[in-house]
Order: C-alpha cells, then sequence, then structure tokens
C-alpha cells in the first residue's frame, strides 16, 4: 500500500549526485545546478520511482544524466580555477583532487561519463550498465580503457609539469 | 605534481579518484535536505488526514450497521437526564405518597366538626336536644 521513500535519506544522495556533475561539468555552480534541478525533478516524479526497477540513486543518476545531456553542454569543462592554481600554496590533498579533476576533463564525453558514474556516484559495473542499457562486460571493458586514457594524461602532466616549470622560471 | 612524482610507484588511480572525488557545499546539502523534508512532510499531513476520514467513515457505518447509533443517542439522552438530576438536586428526593409505610404510619387526620343536623323543615332556631329520658320519680 505504501511505498517507500526515494528520498527519505538524502544527504549522502545528494553527495554521489553532485559528484556525478562535478566530474562530467567540473565541480562548481554548474555541477549545483544540475544538482538541484535533479533533485527538483525527483521531487516533484517521485510517484514514478519503481524500486524494483534499482536503488534510488540510479533512479536520480538517470534523472542527473538526462539534465546533463538536456540542457547542460558538456563539452564546456568548467576548468577555471584549476589552472591558475598556485601549487606550492595548496595542501597535498587539494593538489591531488585538482590534478585528478584536470586529467578528468581532458577525457572524452563518454570516457567521462563513465568515469562518473563509476568514481563520482560510486556506481558498479552492473549498476552503471542498466542505467546506459549495456552489458556489463562492455562498460567493464569501456571503463578499463578510459583509466588507461586517464593514466596517459596523468603520466603526460607529470612529464609536462617540469618543461613548464622551467619556462616559467626563464 | 611533487604528488605523483612522490607516489609514482604505487599510484592507484582508482583510489585516488574516489578520494579525489568533488563534494557539494555544505549549504546546497542542508537546503535539499529540506526541500526534500518539506516536501515529505505536506505529503505526509495530507495522507494523514485523509486516513483519519476514512477510518472515522468506516467505524460511522459499521456502528450504524448494528444500531449502534440508537443506542448511542438513548445513551446520551440517559447522561443529559442524569446531568439534569445533578444540576438541580431538588428532584433527587421524590417522596412517594402512596405506599403502604404511609398507610401504616400516616397522621390521624383530624376530626371535622360535624354540625347538627336542622331538624325538620317547621323547626327554627336552636332547640336542646334530650340526652336522658325524663325523670319518673
Amino acid at each position: 500500500m505504501f511505498r517507500r521513500d526515494p528520498l527519505a535519506d538524502p544527504a549522502p544522495l545528494i553527495k554521489r549526485v553532485y559528484a556525478y556533475a562535478a566530474y562530467r561539468l567540473g565541480d562548481g555552480p554548474e555541477a549545483e545546478d544540475v544538482t538541484s534541478e535533479t533533485f527538483e525533478r525527483a521531487l516533484r516524479y517521485k510517484k514514478s520511482y519503481d524500486p524494483r526497477k534499482g536503488e534510488p540513486v540510479a533512479w536520480l543518476l538517470g534523472i542527473a544524466k538526462r539534465c546533463i545531456d538536456g540542457s547542460w553542454s558538456t563539452t564546456e569543462y568548467a576548468t577555471e580555477g584549476v589552472d591558475s592554481v598556485d601549487a606550492t600554496d595548496l595542501e597535498e590533498e587539494t593538489i591531488r583532487r585538482l590534478t585528478v579533476t584536470r586529467a578528468v576533463a581532458t577525457l572524452d564525453e563518454r570516457d567521462r561519463e563513465l568515469v562518473a558514474l563509476r568514481y563520482g556516484a560510486d556506481l558498479t559495473a552492473r549498476q552503471i550498465a542498466e542505467l546506459l542499457g549495456a552489458r556489463t562486460n562492455a562498460v567493464e571493458v569501456a571503463l578499463h580503457r578510459a583509466l588507461g586514457r586517464l593514466r596517459a594524461v596523468l603520466g603526460e602532466e607529470m612529464d609536462a609539469e617540469p618543461v613548464r616549470k622551467r619556462g616559467a622560471s626563464q | 605534481m611533487r604528488y605523483w612524482r612522490k607516489r609514482h610507484e604505487a599510484f592507484d588511480l582508482e583510489a585516488e579518484l574516489r578520494t579525489s572525488r568533488p563534494e557539494p557545499a555544505p549549504e546546497l546539502i542542508s537546503r535539499l535536505e529540506a526541500r526534500a523534508r518539506d516536501h515529505g512532510r505536506s505529503r505526509a499531513g495530507s495522507l494523514r488526514v485523509a486516513f483519519v476520514g476514512a477510518l472515522t467513515a468506516v467505524m460511522v457505518l459499521a456502528l450504524a450497521s448494528v444500531g449502534g447509533v440508537g443506542y448511542a443517542s438513548s445513551a446520551a439522552e440517559d447522561a443529559a437526564v442524569s446531568v439534569k438530576r445533578v444540576v438541580s438536586p431538588s428532584d433527587v428526593i421524590s417522596v412517594i405518597d402512596r405506599s403502604s409505610a404511609s398507610d401504616q404510619y400516616k397522621k390521624p387526620a383530624k376530626k371535622k366538626k360535624v354540625k347538627a343536623k336542622k331538624k325538620g323543615k317547621g323547626a327554627k332556631g336552636k332547640v336542646k336536644a334530650r340526652i336522658r329520658p325524663p325523670f319518673t320519680g
């Protein structure tokens, strides 16, 4: 008779949706807008949530994905502020975070989405496959490739860093 | 990039992606939490009212089907009478006029004075009545 409320404990869901949006669009106001819009839509269409189809987080990420694909331009990744960071003034953790964010921004849209779903929203490969309508195996392979590309980007950045520093000192 | 150089050998990208996960501002979390809470509360309130209304209707129907309404009304009448008695205590003591006790122990009724009968049609004025036979001696 009574359905379980999918938004009964919203805080962890907000964090996961935001992390997904931030990995796709960049950490900042656009990710916040997507998160807000996702929750507004979720509240409006709460009746349409079917627990048999999956966890509330998967349902919310489906809404967030549609929000991003429909209204937000994913090609313009919000990298403002990332390049202007002075590494010497920041804590190691912040540097690490910004470096990873910058590396994710260089990936193409498909890879970025997979990384966002897997490591931002913390979904399993199976849940991602259900959400995207793909096979679990295909998702795992695509994720493996995306991580390889990300490693390559991070390696390039590591190689380029001394050159950049040298140029800056001259 | 000191970090990458330092930990180049044992670099776990997946762990880094998880720990470097962007986090929303606390204001955004509290705002959305409040929004979800308000939405849930208004829906729960209307559901509660509907549930109470439906339950009341079911109870009234069930009572009516077994004559409970008439019973309740007579009970209410009795209650009203009881209240009336309490409010006006003069009605509480009722004297029973005609009872076996009152027949047995009633005060003797005062004798009425018997008026002298008028004699005959022709008698006029006061006539002393003879109470003894005449002395014959």
